[in-house]
């Protein structure tokens, strides 16, 4: 009795396990027998899965614009799934362990390099977005030669200020093109009339922030090669984080524990929109969001310049196509349109930023809000200095997460900035070893 | 109304007593309940089959996963004992968020029995108004981990928060609790403390069944409080503290949410509590197959301190109906 | 102390007022900050200066296409099948492992409680794999299914002790009577444990309630989402929509809140009539 009990359930696993593998094993290839409608007959109908993140308003002008196209493209409907920015980049790897990933989705510039590098993408270059997006902005996009995603908008990183406030404690304003040294002075007379509590600039932490400074002086970015090659300037990090470690104690950057509780563009922790410091970094998507925080009482400037320029100047959301499509030439063809095409542009506006191609945005400029129009200028005024876009590579994030870890060690006086030097460095040449193999 | 809860007691009495009374009998004639094996079967077979056709696969794929590099995104290679051995060697954020969670552990389990046992004695009482009592206290524990809890912990915690306005009524100057990474597991540990309702109730229902009498007759015999909740109170609840104890080790080795929704497990590493480290390395980083070996050394673990508790428990843990047999 | 003191109801009734306060506090100011307006939410005071009652109308008007009522009801059906499945299954299971003696009853008890300590993030991308071949994606199958096999380890565990406290005597009696194992489980033991069972059926509701990450993967449709994905939706890369989000988390506890009220007097009493003994 007790024997057959076993024996019973030991084949009732085994079985159910077999069931299983079976399963995983015939899975993989269902996703590219059934897809109608794809190479071939082409009003054969299609049913596009399409997913992207933002607010209800983007979600909103997104959904518009699909119905857009369906009512031109009557073959082809949409599936769409949308969320938060936190959501959705948590939801997507799981999608893409399950071979899942929509036909079309929202990609962006933090996230890109890895979903194309671990061939999740598919190559777009043979989209043909001649006079609509220019070439050297498309090359400088590619990625080991290939274009994973069609960009959209146009982004770049500047500086933004509290205007009103630093008018109001009769301190010069920035001006376009400063340099550092006159960021670092800015600061330091901007203290002395400052009142107790309020600080003219912020602690910095994060690797990107010293990565402005590095480039700007000519020293290059510091993972390049895809990945292969780190290179830290020495002299410029100690020179750099030196002057924030005398900031920190003549109190012209906040204490640690402050700097550590703020969080961009959320009210009651926003740096700026606080009102414990007067400038900070923006981007044209994020100095949208500073300006309804604090209407009408900022202003925009693009970073410290250095001889080779600063700041950036690209694209950063883009729309993608997974290698899980089942029907990529029609998600192709949605993107296309989605670019080029007026009433495209007409029906989500600047929901996504300042669309990229220029005939959509002119038609679109009369109509922009104070906080598109901040976003505008933001962008013009660092175009012209802008240096190349340097993001991580594929298999970095760990190092970038333990980078403000170590520079965190440092504001609490736990860690010397040399200490911090050896520890980043060491990490980083370990990862660009490993990515080399 | 007040002698409501009593009087089902007595009821539940009244029906069991004279049935058992009537059998005790009996139960020298039937000896040995061993050939149940079918029955058992059938009776847990909803979860047996659950675990097989649900759970033990992903198990199972998590133990295979633990042997290899898998990006999610890309399908998994074989490494071998590779992330193992990298854990143990070369891991510094292993061993710091190891250390973290030993010490949440440590504070917040003893923490949340003491305070929720003694909230269980306070609202074991019969007094009009007791539920709204009972729905107030137990209310923080409803919240969860609500994002509008990160929100009200910075309201509460950071440089300008509640707390550092209450400390200066005092003349004390407050630091940003949250942020400094002093204090920073000190605040979550509060937390935790203070969603105490679960074990709370359970607490509560122990309390409920500690029988009248054996105060009655401690009070006879002229003991102090004191030493009724030492000699009656601690020892009759037990078992239950035992529930308590196992599940809340179980539990707080895996304490997640709150440190994602309002510290991130930082500042600098100060409360990258060991669910928060693997669920980054398996969703941030992109190593999933490291992660999955994480998973399984924590189960050591775990399973290890229950397996403790389970041989400690028979030197405090004091059983009356089966007279000290355990399962 | 004085001993007359203490046992005062008023003094009793202030203690616990005052307590009750005390955690109550956060709600207070929750009750509050859901009525300010963006600008105002990094103002220190409790109370906003004019309050935007609009938060709730419009946080309730989720979207052109949606209510939160539409999300209510996607939660409450859901949490229907959830609460309908642990009771159904948790007392079953529970039953076999606390009163029969079976093979392997020892590891399988093990087993159980083991996988309550594997932690769930490296389990569920296989599940999520394992649901999405059987094409059970955006359903609420994959998040309903598991509590029909048995519930989970931490309710059979925790019926199990229930069950444990309840004299064998009883089980004895009724099988000199005649009756089988089923007749014991069905006549004796799932009478005196139906109390206990209100417990894993609160408990069920509310931990349901705000496990969003598995809402997350298996919901795709946004007319299908559940309040706790809906909420997370005010939160954007760059824009938080405190006012509603608040407004809006504040009535999602609510049932939570009114089903504890009215059922704690059933659960309280419920372990109490049983016992719980190891």
């Amino acid at each position: 009795m007790k024997q057959t009990v076993y024996k019973g359930l030991t084949l009732l696993m085994l079985s159910a396990m077999l069931a299983l593998t079976a399963c995983g094993s015939g899975g993989s290839n269902k996703g590219e027998s059934n897809a109608p409608g794809d190479n071939g007959d082409s009003n054969a109908p299609v049913k596009l899965k399409i997913m992207w993140q933002g607010a209800d308003i983007r979600h909103q002008a997104m959904l518009k614009t699909q119905e857009v196209y369906t009512s031109k493209n009557p073959s082809v409907t949409f599936s769409p799934e949308y969320m938060a920015w936190d959501d959705y980049w948590k939801k997507l790897p799981t999608l893409a362990a399950s071979h899942s990933l929509p036909d079309v989705l929202h990609m962006d510039g933090a996230y890109i390099q890895e979903y194309a590098t671990r061939g999740t993408l598919e190559d777009l270059s043979d989209i043909d977005l001649t006079g609509v997006i220019d070439e050297k902005t498309l090359e400088n996009l590619k990625i080991g030669g290939k274009l994973y995603g069609i960009p959209i908008s146009r982004n770049a990183q500047g500086m933004a200020f509290n205007k009103e406030a630093l008018e109001a404690a009769g301190i010069e304003l920035p001006k376009k093109d400063w340099t550092w040294d006159e960021y670092f002075d800015f600061a330091r007379n901007a203290r002395a009339k400052l009142p107790d509590g309020v600080y003219p600039i912020s602690d910095t932490d994060t690797w990107d922030f010293y990565q402005y400074y590095q480039m700007s002086f000519g020293k290059g970015s510091i993972i390049q090669e895809e990945g292969k090659k780190f290179n830290l300037d020495k002299e410029l990090f100690m020179k750099f984080y030196g002057i924030h470690a005398e900031f920190r104690e003549k109190k012209i950057v906040p204490p640690a524990d402050m700097v550590s509780s703020f969080k961009e563009n959320d009210p009651q922790a926003d740096p700026m929109a606080s009102g414990k410091v007067m400038t900070r970094g923006a981007t044209v998507g994020s100095v949208g969001a500073l300006e309804q925080l604090m209407p009408g009482k900022i202003d925009v400037v693009n970073l410290p310049v250095g001889p080779e320029g600063g700041g950036w100047a690209q694209p950063t959301i883009f729309l993608s196509v997974s290698t899980d499509a089942k029907h990529k030439d029609a998600a192709k063809a949605f993107i296309k349109w989605f670019v080029t095409d007026k009433a495209a542009g007409e029906t989500y506006g600047t929901n996504f930023g300042i669309p990229i191609y220029d005939e959509i945005y002119t038609a679109l400029e009369p109509t922009l809000a104070p906080k598109e129009k901040l976003g505008k200028k933001l962008y013009d005024t660092s175009i012209d200095k802008a240096m190349p876009f340097s993001p991580a590579a594929a298999g970095w994030t760990e190092w970038i997460d333990n980078y403000k870890k170590t520079m965190d060690a440092v504001m609490f006086g736990q860690k010397s900035i040399e200490e911090a030097y050896n520890e980043i460095s060491k990490s980083g040449n370990a990862i660009a070893e490993k990515s080399g193999k | 109304m007040l002698l409501k809860g009593d009087e089902r007691e007595m009821k539940v009495e009244a029906v069991h007593k004279p049935a058992a009374a009537k059998l005790r009998l009996a139960k020298k004639k039937v000896k040995g309940t061993n050939d149940n094996n079918l029955a058992g079967y059938i009776f847990i077979s909803p979860w047996l089959l659950g675990f097989l056709l649900l759970t033990a696969w992903p198990i199972i794929q998590s133990f295979y996963l633990s042997f290899t590099e898998y990006s999610l995104l890309e399908a998994p290679t074989w490494t071998g004992t590779d992330n193992y051995a990298n854990i143990f060697s070369s891991d510094n954020d292993f061993k710091t968020s190891l250390k973290v969670t030993f010490l949440f552990v440590l504070f917040s389990v003893p923490l949340k029995l003491f305070f929720s046992l003694m909230v269980a004695m306070l609202l074991n009482k019969s007094l009009k108004g007791m539920n709204l009592y009972r729905t107030a206290i137990y209310f923080p524990s409803l919240i969860g981990g609500s994002i509008a809890v990160s929100a009200l912990w910075r309201n509460m915690f950071n440089l300008n928060g509640y707390f550092n306005h209450v400390l200066a009524w005092f003349g004390i100057e407050g630091v940003g609790w949250i942020t400094n990474p002093h204090t920073s597991l000190g605040t979550l540990i509060l937390l935790n403390t203070w969603q105490f309702g679960s074990t709370m109730v359970i607490f509560l229902a122990g309390l409920k069944q500690i029988p009248n009498e054996l105060y009655e007759s401690a009070s006879v015999d002229g003991a102090s409080k004191v030493r009724k909740f030492f000699h009656i109170t601690l020892p009759m609840l037990s078992p239950v503290m035992f529930f308590n104890l196992v599940l809340g080790i179980i539990g707080s080795f895996q304490m997640f949410t709150s440190a994602f929704i309002i510290t991130q497990g930082g500042p600098i590493n100060s409360t990258y509590m060991y669910a928060l480290f693997l669920y980054d390395k398996a969703f941030k980083h992109y190593q999933m197959g490291y992660a999955s070996a994480l998973a399984w050394i924590l189960l050591v673990i775990v399973a290890l301190m229950t397996a403790i508790n389970f041989l400690v428990s028979r030197y405090w843990v004091f059983y009356e109906t089966d007279g000290g047999k355990q399962k | 102390m004085n001993k007359t003191l203490r046992n005062n109801p008023v003094t009793r009734h202030l203690l616990l007022i005052v307590f009750s306060l005390l955690m109550l506090y956060p709600v207070i100011w929750w009750v509050g900050a859901s009525l300010k307006t963006t600008a105002e939410m990094s103002s220190p005071s409790i109370w906003p200066s004019t309050p935007m009652w609009e938060n709730y109308t419009k946080g309730w008007q989720f979207s052109p296409e949606f209510t939160f009522g539409r999300f209510f009801g996607n939660t409450l059906l859901m949490e229907f099948w959830n609460v309908l499945g642990g009771v159904l299954t948790s007392a079953i299971v529970a039953y076999g492992f606390a009163r029969l003696n079976f093979k392997f009853r020892g590891a399988l008890f093990s087993i159980l409680l083991l996988t309550m300590m594997l932690p769930g993030q490296v389990t569920i991308v296989p599940q999520y794999i394992l649901y999405n071949k059987l094409q059970l994606m955006d359903s609420y199958i994959p998040l309903v299914l598991p509590h029909f096999f048995g519930g989970g380890a931490f309710f059979i565990f925790l019926l199990v002790q229930f069950i444990r406290g309840i004299p064998r005597e009883l089980d004895e009696a009724a099988k000199i009577d005649g009756a089988s194992v089923y007749g014991i489980f069905f006549r004796i033991v799932l009478p005196l444990i139906k109390p206990s069972l209100v417990t894993v059926a609160i408990f069920t509701f509310i931990w349901s309630w705000d496990d969003f990450f598995a809402q997350m993967l298996y919901l795709n449709s946004v007319g299908k989402f559940t309040v706790g994905l809906a909420l997370r939706m005010y939160v954007d890369q760059f824009e938080i929509q405190w006012g509603r989000l608040l407004a809006m988390s504040l009535l999602s506890v609510l049932p939570s809140v009114v089903l504890f009220f009215f059922a704690q007097k059933h659960f309280v009493e419920g372990i109490a009539t049983t016992g719980l003994k190891g």
